[in-house]
């Protein structure tokens, strides 16, 4: 069986650094592991053995059981639209500027493509284990709600607003061009573009029992994943955090750990600098003392508030970009739920 | 909505010399940045410093909700703005909200009941047709400009990774729609943001490696496009040169090598990447509140 672990939270948090140390971790530990990421740092990307973007996952050169793959996540999207449609519509979409638009800006586009994407990994069960590191998009809860947005967008509804009314049939649909409204929105725009829109979602259209059936599947792979929150211990993150608490219920499991990353040693909190020390040491271990206080608050708050299990990861001046670095994070890593995330406490 | 305001209308006389240093003399002030570096902060607090300077201020949340208002400690913020301060108003784009209001001013129609189809129309083509959605939104932020309510608009704008595609929203309707309305329009928001002296846009930076990447790139592309004023770089959590080269044992040394290795990490990036502005690392600082209030007095020496 393969277990899914899905690694998220907002931007510039370090979620990927700790998707691919668990993903090193796990497949030391004998697992036959594949790390999922989008857009990595580049020294972390040639540490995990991938150096471009693509769908087929690379096995790396020295680590056994490790296998790393890095979304093209435009690709990915507009690959599973042409996956629905029939040959013609598919030409049409493939060279339909809304089409490319919307693969592009769609807000959702992204995460529905990775969610996708990381599915069909884990359908394949070529793996004991497969780390995804989602998207940082709306705080990594795209991820979770794009596969219906999806389904919406392809569904017809916005189809049936700019018709207001029954959907029609791209025949109908032109006489319709006659009503006031796409009359008005002609002055405003200038031009045709509302009809054309229309014929595009037309296309989008006849992919939707496809898009939305794979679309429950991709949700039923969400749902059984378990669930990791990085954060660090700064406001926006935190907010970001919350939301896994607070708006996913029903698409995700509870997730097993927030792991604040970045971490100050707690014992600075209360540490006084003994006599003799000079004025600048003082005055530097008690700003860092104060921001010790801070994160400690920032944990026991979200702990209280959300019931939430909370683990750790010290801080270091420069984070691991390379195998043995990534290997040794997990190290300095205190309340990881080993076992619910699929590995052994005592690895590497 | 309803104040009189017309497309005729030419722009604002600039500022007020003499009153305010150059960053807060522009009309328009565009801060993004990677997610995570301290945009909403830095807006809050470029926001507390124009009222405190006594300028009439609308602040405004382009992007996900919640980080602009967390600063203010005002709840929720609206499409309507509300004053959250005397002299500083701030709002919330609501995307649907925005376009009601531009269909409204554009068609003249009073009754929003029917401009409701329409209004579900255009939001449909908001969600597809490139541009549409991001002219909305910026288109907004532009017009807001033209208001004599306000002496400056301060956006905390969509971040570097979706900053362009809103910059470039004016072009891309241009691109898509030969003639009518939307199109001179969309010609006027290109002036107004390539103007320096009514727009400014701050890029917000950590000395660190993705967000030094991202800036660059960012840089490299809006020299490439030229869809708005040279953009400003700002590096926030700048940690100052520890001098005494002391580590006792203890958390005194401790604190100190972490200080010094940091500090010695972020010099790297910012020798890479050398910003125009620097804020400092706020240490213990806890409420968004405190936060920002700590940023309008850092932001002091520049804006």
């Amino acid at each position: 069986m393969t277990r899914t672990l899905l690694v998220t939270g907002g931007g510039g948090v370090g979620k990927t650094t700790v998707a691919a140390a668990i993903g090193v971790r796990a497949a030391r530990s004998g697992l036959r592991t594949l790390v999922v990421t989008v857009d990595p740092a580049r020294r972390l990307a040639s540490a995990l053995g991938v150096e471009e973007l693509g769908n087929e996952p690379q096995p790396h050169a020295e680590e056994p059981n490790l296998w790393a793959a890095m979304l093209d996540a435009t690709a990915s999207w507009r690959a599973v639209a042409m996956r629905h449609a029939e040959p013609d519509v598919a030409a049409r979409l493939a060279d339909n500027e809304f089409f490319r638009a919307a693969s592009e800006h769609f807000p959702a586009s992204q995460s529905y493509a990775a969610a996708d994407q990381a599915a069909t990994f884990v359908q394949a069960k070529a793996w004991d284990l497969v780390v995804v590191d989602t998207p940082p998009s709306g705080g990594g809860i795209d991820f979770f709600t794009a596969p219906a947005q999806m389904a919406d967008l392809v569904g017809g509804r916005l189809l049936r607003w700019i018709t207001g009314g029954p959907l029609p049939g791209r025949r109908v649909f032109f006489n319709l061009a006659a009503r006031p409204m796409l009359r008005i929105a002609d002055t405003i725009l200038g031009s045709d573009l509302l009809e054309r829109v229309a014929e595009f979602l037309l296309d989008l259209r006849t992919t939707y029992d496809g898009v939305s059936r794979r679309g429950r599947e991709i949700e039923g792979v969400l749902r059984s994943a378990s669930i990791l929150v990085v954060t660090t211990s700064d406001p926006a993150p935190v907010r970001e955090a919350i939301k896994f608490y607070r708006e996913l219920p029903g698409l995700a499991s509870i997730p097993v750990a927030v792991l604040f990353n970045r971490i100050l040693p707690p014992n600075w909190a209360d540490a006084t600098a003994p006599a003799g020390t000079s004025a600048a040491l003082e005055a530097n271990l008690a700003r860092w003392s104060a921001e010790t206080v801070r994160q400690r608050d920032t944990r026991e708050e979200f702990s209280s508030r959300y019931g939430a299990h909370i683990a750790t990861i010290r801080w270091s001046s420069a984070p691991p970009t390379d195998l043995g670095g990534l290997a040794g994070l997990l190290d300095q890593a205190d309340g990881l739920p080993w076992a619910e995330l699929g590995l052994a406490a005592t690895g590497s | 909505m309803g104040r009189g305001r017309g497309q005729t209308r030419p722009p604002h006389p600039v500022g007020r010399p003499g009153l305010t240093t150059p960053m807060l003399d522009k009309r328009l002030i565009l801060i993004s940045g990677k997610g995570g570096v301290g945009k909403s902060a830095v807006a809050a607090g470029l926001a507390l410093l124009g009222q405190r300077r006594g300028l009439r201020v609308l602040a405004m949340e382009m992007d996900s909700p919640g980080g602009l208002s967390a600063h203010f400690g005002t709840g929720p913020l609206e499409f309507e703005p509300r004053e959250v301060r005397p002299g500083l108003h701030a709002m919330q784009m609501v995307r649907s909200d925005a376009l009601l209001e531009y269909l409204a001013l554009q068609l003249n129609i009073k009754g929003m009941s029917r401009l409701g189809a329409l209004a579900r129309a255009f939001d449909a083509l908001a969600t597809t047709a490139p541009g549409i959605r991001e002219i909305i939104t910026i288109g907004k932020a532009v017009w807001e400009v033209r208001e004599d309510r306000w002496d400056v608009v301060i956006a905390d704008a969509p971040p570097t990774g979706q900053i362009g595609s809103f910059l470039r929203a004016p072009v891309t309707i241009s691109e898509l729609v030969p003639t009518g309305r939307i199109r001179t329009q969309a010609d006027f928001m290109s002036e107004t943001l390539k103007d320096p002296k009514l727009t400014e846009l701050i890029l917000m930076c950590l000395p660190e490696e993705l967000p030094v990447t991202e800036t660059e790139e960012t840089m490299r592309w809006l020299a490439k496009e030229d869809l708005v004023t040279k953009p400003r770089v700002i590096a926030n959590r700048v940690l100052e040169e520890l001098t005494d080269p002391d580590t006792p044992p203890g958390p005194v040394g401790e604190a100190a090598a972490l200080h010094r290795s940091w500090w010695q990490e972020q010099q790297h990036w910012l020798d890479r990447l050398p910003p125009d502005h620097s804020l400092p690392y706020l240490y213990g600082l806890f409420t968004p509140g405190e936060v920002a209030a700590h940023m309008a007095d850092e932001l002091e020496a520049f804006a």
